[in-house]
């Protein structure tokens, strides 16, 4: 139960050593221990894509990994993003204007750059695949969908 | 009225202006009882701050002349710092570039916060205009000076002050000028507040300045705020919200989970958090674990056997009374048309309960020092709570700070900060800051769900077939009886009150010949859970039964639903309007009624199992119209019967619009949301509950089922209106009157199942 474990990993491009306990999650880990508060805890059951990070450069719900399963992996938030379809991403989302009251966008953009890493040039239908995961309860998607078209064709200054 | 209650001081204004230091403070407001004016402004000089003076508007400007604009609005996605800070910067001729806003913690000096209903716009814009006219005149008198001229040869544009080929900065004003100023109520009304072609912000596009941080990961909601020595609570909810009680806690299972401390059981004063206990560890995952461990048994209250078909049957019940509940409308004389009456039309609406899920669950850290308890929390409805808590805490208000934070949705949700009570009691009872935090399934069941609802109609016809009158009698539990009981009115036959956010909706704009409005409260609903205002509220769902019953009354007269409605928004008698507010009354609703035929084709023909219906609303209230008007494209699956809304377009007319693009941000995710509750999200009570609790069974709309919008706005200079809600309540009636063109069938519950 009190078993903890220290892990290595590289967290937003910097090795770094993590003592944490066995049956805590990488969320749990992220915003309570490290305090990056980037990533957003909402349904803690998958489903709605709040609490989104890259692992390995894929995306993946912090949620619900272990944070055992993330020993000697990168690990990148959305504060340490910084591929250039990330960049072009956060760009086109102040630019399209696309956050209301934004707790889900955190989530929103790191599967989407994570989309563009895998497919550059994604079409409507590849869009809504992969996006369809997160959750936008202020319904936010028209201008979501938007400002990754935006940020696919170079968009997004 | 409502509104009225917001700004009691609204009769006693001043405006000051005083600089203290290198800063410039302008403010308006009420001077306290017993303080003088002079007072109040020499304490502005000294401190740039008063306790004598209570500012609804207070903005500064800083020896570089940059504008600092204090916004007691709480920021849940409707950017509504951005809008009210350009209704001050455009009067005040401000350098747009050089503003920021700052969304402040709760104070007296606030006079009232509230945040909702549509409401932030339509009830600051003239205070905020009155007061950047005044800021302008002073530093157009203190510019003047400085230049050596007249003050009728200046203005103010983009932060300087302007006069022929000579200029002075507002910096340079701040520092050098003459700008302490008192000015009185009677002054202020005659403040030369900017013509609509003059204006330079107002209605022109700018970006939302909350954007870049939320595009970023760095905006700060309340579940993201820690303390030094903080502990966490999880809660542990009873079977029913009221009467329950704990009869004993064994704990344990909880002692060997490394991080656990105790269980605390709370006692609150003030009644509102009935039954529960808070597991208390060092770490949100030792308390979810120990809440898991932890055995409650409760002696449950009386409604915890009660069920959606209870609730529902409740209200056929009640609307079928006639003795039941108070008259919210009475025009003519309804009882005698339908004595006379050679035809009636009869039908029942049913819309069911609904959840706010926010995406950030319901939290407050409180830490008590000093005497104070300072609460973290976003939170729409700071002047609601604080009496709540001063009651449950045994303290005056003044020891209450609500620290405000963006929120993570609001939606009405935030309306009602209860969560703070039980946080408070343990911050205090453990000499810790605590750090109360709802997991998803004790937030779906603390919810204050939209409750459900029926709505009959009965409409009268005489021997011609002609329309005499229609009475309309709707029950649900209503949640400024639970809440705000003070914000309650009276019922126009003198019986007893009304909830008017569950009322109104149904005082619509169509001229009829006889129409009554019954409200009743569903006791049931009422005594089971706590009713919540959810966004668009009692027009949300009233809309529902008022506008599919439009169609099938234009439906059995034969004619085309929306030639019908046009003949019945002929502005007659009450339906004229009035300024500022109502300027051409339902005149402008058959404004963008035509709109919107015209933009969708209305009368095209139509594929096999598809159809267009239609759909109008006044918005959140008669005296506060949004007039809208929508039309939905539906295709329903000949096999499946799924119902898809492939495209929606609105007209809407809120008179003038501040900040376009984020109007339209409103627009698209308030008629998302009507699609969301027409056809994907509902729960239902089950055992006293809310059945639904996470996102495998409640289902709001996702990505693959947004239908194309097309959405405009009416260009108009008239008062502005609201925003965040009215797009969402013509949309759910439209769809069903589009199944119905489309099937045959009509829809009478939502969400439509057919």
């Amino acid at each position: 139960m009190n078993e903890s474990l220290t892990i290595e990993v590289r967290l937003n491009g910097s090795p770094c050593s993590l003592e944490v306990a066995v049956h805590h999650t990488l969320l749990d880990v992220l915003r309570d221990e490290i305090g990056l508060t980037g990533t957003k805890e909402c349904c803690v059951v998958g489903e709605c894509g709040a609490c989104t990070v890259h692992l390995g450069g894929q995306a993946a719900r912090s949620c619900m990994t272990p944070v055992s399963a993330v020993a000697g992996q990168s690990v990148t938030t959305i504060e340490g993003l910084d591929t250039e379809a990330g960049e072009a991403l956060q760009n086109a989302w102040v630019s399209e204007q696309v956050p209301q009251c934004g707790y889900c966008q955190s989530g929103q953009i790191m599967t989407a750059a994570g989309l563009l890493a895998d497919n550059p040039n994604p079409s409507d239908d590849d869009i809504t695949n992969a996006m369809d995961g997160n959750l936008c309860r202020c319904m936010a998607y028209p201008r979501i969908r938007k400002a990754i078209k935006s940020a696919a064709n170079g968009g997004g200054a | 009225m409502v509104i009225a209650k917001q700004t009691p001081e609204m009769n006693r204004r001043t405006f000051l202006a005083g600089t203290a230091g290198t800063t410039l403070v302008m403010g308006l407001g009420v001077v306290l009882p017993g303080c003088s004016n002079e007072d109040a402004a020499g304490d502005l000089a000294a401190a740039g701050a008063s306790k004598r003076f209570s500012p609804a508007v207070w903005f500064e400007i800083s020896g570089t002349g940059a504008v600092l604009i204090n916004i007691a609005k709480a920021e849940m996605g409707q950017h509504v710092g951005t809008a009210l800070a350009r209704i001050i910067a455009d009067e005040l001729g401000a350098d747009w570039d050089t503003v920021s806003i700052k969304h402040v913690d709760s104070d007296p000096k606030w006079g009232y916060m509230v945040t909702g209903g549509s409401w932030s716009v339509v009830t600051s814009f003239t205070m905020l205009s009155q007061a950047g006219a005044a800021g302008r005149t002073i530093l157009i008198e203190a510019g003047a000076k400085i230049l050596g001229v007249e003050p009728a040869a200046c203005r103010a544009e983009n932060g300087n002050i302007i006069a022929g080929d000579q200029q002075v900065s507002f910096a340079r004003i701040v520092a050098e000028g003459d700008t302490s100023r008192i000015i009185s109520d009677e002054e202020l009304a005659a403040m030369p507040v900017k013509a609509a072609a003059d204006r330079n912000l107002i209605g022109k596009a700018t970006r939302a300045l909350d954007i870049p941080e939320k595009s970023r990961g760095v905006a700060v909601y309340g579940l993201d705020t820690e303390l030094p020595d903080m502990v966490y609570a999880h809660p542990m909810i009873p079977p029913t919200r009221y009467g329950s009680t704990i009869r004993t806690v064994d704990d344990s299972a909880a002692r060997d989970i490394p991080g656990y401390q105790q269980t605390l059981q709370i006692s609150d004063p003030s009644d509102v958090i009935q039954g529960w206990a808070l597991v208390i560890a060092d770490d949100f995952p030792a308390a979810m674990k120990a809440a898991d461990a932890v055995e409650i048994d409760w002696t449950p209250g009386p409604t915890a056997s009660v069920t959606e078909a209870h609730i529902l049957a409740e209200g056929e019940k009640l609307t079928e009374d006639p003795a039941s509940g108070t008259l919210f409308v009475d025009e003519g004389d309804v009882a005698a048309a339908r004595e006379n009456a050679a035809d009636m039309l009869t039908a029942t609406y049913r819309t069911s309960t609904a959840l706010h899920f926010t995406l950030e669950p319901q939290n407050a850290l409180v830490e008590y020092v000093d005497g104070i308890f300072h609460i973290h929390s976003g939170n729409q409805w700071q002047s609601l709570i604080l009496p709540y808590l001063a009651s449950a805490l045994g303290v005056e208000e003044s020891n209450i700070v609500i620290h405000q934070y963006y929120l993570g949705g609001g939606y009405g949700r935030r309306l009602f900060g209860d969560q703070m009570i039980p946080a408070a009691l343990a911050a205090r009872e453990l000499g810790r800051p605590v750090k109360l935090v709802f997991q998803r399934a004790e937030d779906s069941r603390f919810d204050c769900a939209r409750s459900a609802s029926v709505a009959k109609f009965d409409a009268s016809y005489d021997a011609d077939g002609a329309l005499t009158g229609i009475e309309h009698a709707a029950a649900a539990g209503w949640p400024t009886l639970a809440m705000a009981p003070g914000f309650m009115g009276d019922g126009v036959d003198g019986n007893g009150k009304f909830d008017p956010f569950a009322s109104n909706g149904s005082d619509h704009w169509y001229t009829l010949p006889n129409h009554r409005v019954r409200v009743i409260n569903n006791d049931l609903a009422q005594r089971t859970f706590l009713p919540g205002w959810l966004r668009s509220v009692g027009p949300g769902w009233m809309g529902w039964g008022v506008e599919s019953f439009m169609d099938e009354v234009a439906a059995k007269a034969g004619e085309d639903p929306i030639q019908y409605r046009l003949a019945l928004l002929d502005a007659a008698g009450k339906n004229a309007g009035s300024a500022p507010n109502s300027v051409g009354g339902a005149a402008r609703l058959a404004n963008v009624l035509r709109d919107v035929a015209e933009r969708s084709g209305w009368g095209k023909e139509m594929p096999e199992g598809e159809g267009l219906g239609v759909a109008v609303s006044h918005g959140q209230e008669r005296a506060n119209p949004t007039w809208t008007a929508c039309v939905a494209h539906v295709a329903i699956d000949a096999e499946t019967q799924v119902v898809t809304v492939k495209k929606l377009w609105q007209s809407i007319d809120c008179g003038t619009v501040v900040h376009p693009d984020g109007a339209m941000a409103q627009a698209e995710g308030a008629m998302l949301w009507g699609v969301s509750l027409a056809l994907f999200e509902s729960t239902e009570f089950v055992d006293g509950q809310v059945k639904d609790l996470n996102l495998n069974t409640y289902t709001p709309l996702r990505m693959s089922d947004v239908p194309e919008l097309d959405i405009k706005f009416i260009e108009s200079t008239e008062f502005p209106m609201g925003l965040g809600e009215p797009p969402l309540i013509a949309v759910p009636p439209a769809i069903g009157n589009a199944v119905f063109a489309a099937s045959g069938i009509r829809a009478r519950d939502l969400p439509i199942r057919i």
